[in-house]
């Protein structure tokens, strides 16, 4: 698991580390280095992706170094893995363990980095029909950043995870109880698409004319049923569109992935980096302060602090909602007006 | 007889509304959309009044039933009973002092008896009241005098470890485990009455009264 992420002039994280736990989510004032801390992470395994000329902290000099480091423990061993910026190109990752082996791409910690995913989700990706491949007509099991391919991804575990295919209806029907059952549809040669079918009436509501809530409320759960899911999954706003009385079945969801015994799961846990703004989600957690991330900005530099880091907290917040306390500003992370 | 279950979760309802139909000694009928539910406290204090009125004038219970957990707050003990003035920092003597006002200001309609009310203190939490007769050690004196010695027997995530087996359990798998231990308590009440005589003893006679 990765314990920290170090950054160095990345950004708006200039010299920030990021402290992560199995499950973390991270609040924080629009700007404070949340999404950029998600990219990052995702970045960390292919940092080939990462476009140099975009990264550099505003006002440090093109030529100075920009490096993301990832520090954690595997089995008892600590690991570090970094990447850096040298002129055009990115270095790394580079991974050693405590003992100063040397990681190579067959190790956990490296496998684990690049499979990590980054989801943003949006619901006119998710209702967009799958392609399929050309030969064989199957679709990918990948879900795409924005949730495209959901149709492809969903078809896949009904072929080859019946039982988690009937997972997901059967949650699904409890989280928006107006739809029983997911269906397909080959809308065109090449394509998938799908559609939802109404508890009531069994009418067929097509991905295109689902409420923007239900399409991420799928994708959520698709993901958190994958047979296999990447080792490492960031999530921006997972709550985003969603009703208040919902925010408790996506904390299980994210909860599925991260702690699989507390939802008799019996695959490895994934690491959980989520974002949200949101009040009554943040409320959720307020029983374990060390899966809180408070994301702060100081002028041009973003900071990061655990909520169980702060010593008075208990009593700071007494019996008032965490939500509440952190609107307040009393907790940090909320936008400063000058 | 028609009950509305104002709860934290649809799992605390789920076990409630059994707990409260063995005390009742029969079946209760759902109350028409009245699926309620408060994001624990305070702010059960501030919705309490609302979910009163609108089940007073717009719905067609006839009792409401409501516990809420007492974390670290002191317990509801004997003396706060009347005729002894409420405790001001007891969260059952805070809830019944806002649901007496509430229902003092609604006005009578044709037809319509009070509403009756019953009002429970799960110390410190419901999943306490849950693992009575499971484990001797989880009682409501226990907890009292950890509080008084300033050492509690066991956190909330004891309890939670114990009952569900993770500290983080779903609500499905939190579902499930709630109405099989309320299901288990409701074939014989004496030991939860005996072993949380106050803040489930409060619940307990409010209902009887009914």
């Amino acid at each position: 698991m990765i314990e920290s992420i170090e950054f160095r002039n990345f950004k708006a994280l200039r010299q920030a580390t990021l402290p992560l736990s199995r499950f973390t989510l991270i609040v924080g004032a629009n700007g404070s280095g949340k999404s950029t801390a998600l990219n990052a992470i995702f970045a960390l395994g292919r940092p080939e992706k990462m476009p140099f000329w975009q990264v550099h902290s505003a006002g440090v000099a093109d030529t100075a170094p920009v490096t993301v480091i990832a520090k954690g423990s595997e089995q008892g061993d600590g690991f570090t893995i970094k990447v850096k910026r040298k002129g055009r190109n990115w270095v790394g990752p580079d991974g050693r363990t405590a003992g100063h082996r040397r990681l190579t791409d067959r190790d956990r910690p490296m496998m684990a980095l690049r499979s990590a995913r980054l989801f943003s989700l949006e619901a006119d990706a998710i209702a967009d029909p799958a392609q399929l491949a050309r030969w064989p007509q199957v679709p990918s099991m990948e879900l795409a950043q924005n949730g495209a391919n959901l149709a492809g991804v969903l078809d896949r575990l009904r072929d080859q995870n019946p039982e988690r295919f009937e997972a997901v209806n059967e949650q699904l029907g409890r989280w928006i109880p107006e739809f029983d059952r997911i269906l397909f549809k080959n809308p065109a040669k090449g394509l998938l698409e799908i559609a939802l079918r109404t508890r009531e009436g069994r009418h067929r509501i097509p991905a295109a004319d689902l409420s923007s809530g239900t399409l991420i409320a799928l994708a959520l759960l698709t993901i958190a049923y994958l047979p296999e899911p990447p080792a490492i999954v960031c999530l921006e706003e997972p709550d985003h569109g969603l009703h208040p009385r919902l925010l408790r079945d996506v904390q299980d969801a994210l909860y599925r992935l991260a702690f699989p015994e507390g939802s008799k799961e019996t695959r490895d846990p994934v690491q959980v980096i989520a974002t949200t703004h949101n009040p009554y989600f943040l409320d959720l957690f307020r029983e374990h302060p060390e899966e809180i991330v408070i994301a702060e900005k100081v002028g041009l530099e973003a900071r990061f602090s655990r909520l169980s880091d702060r010593a008075d907290l208990d009593e700071i917040l007494g019996d008032a909602p965490l939500s509440e306390v952190w609107y307040s500003g009393v907790l940090g992370g909320v936008p400063v007006r000058p | 007889m028609k009950v509305a279950y104002l709860a934290e979760s649809s799992a605390d309802r789920a076990a409630l509304a059994i707990l409260v139909e063995a005390i009742l000694g029969r079946e209760t009928e759902p109350v028409r959309h009245a699926g309620l539910e408060h994001r624990g406290w305070p702010d059960v204090r501030r919705v309490l009044p609302a979910v009163l009125k609108e089940l007073h004038y717009h719905r067609d219970a006839e009792g409401l039933a409501l516990v809420v957990d007492s974390n670290s707050s002191p317990p509801h003990l004997a003396n706060h009973e009347p005729p002894n003035p409420p405790a001001a920092e007891c969260r059952l003597c805070q809830l019944r002092g806002i649901a007496d006002k509430a229902l003092r200001e609604v006005r009578p309609l044709p037809g319509r008896p009070p509403l009756k009310l019953a009002l429970g203190l799960a110390v410190p939490t419901i999943e306490a009241w849950l693992l009575c007769g499971k484990d001797p050690h989880v009682t409501e004196a226990a907890w009292i005098n950890g509080l008084k010695a300033r050492q509690m027997p066991y956190s909330k995530d004891n309890l939670k470890e114990w009952l569900y087996r993770t500290t983080r359990p779903s609500l499905a798998v939190e579902t499930e485990a709630m109405k099989a231990a309320a299901t288990r308590l409701s074939r014989d009440l004496s030991a939860i009455e005996s072993l949380f005589p106050h803040g489930f003893g409060a619940l307990l006679r409010s209902l009887r009264s009914w």
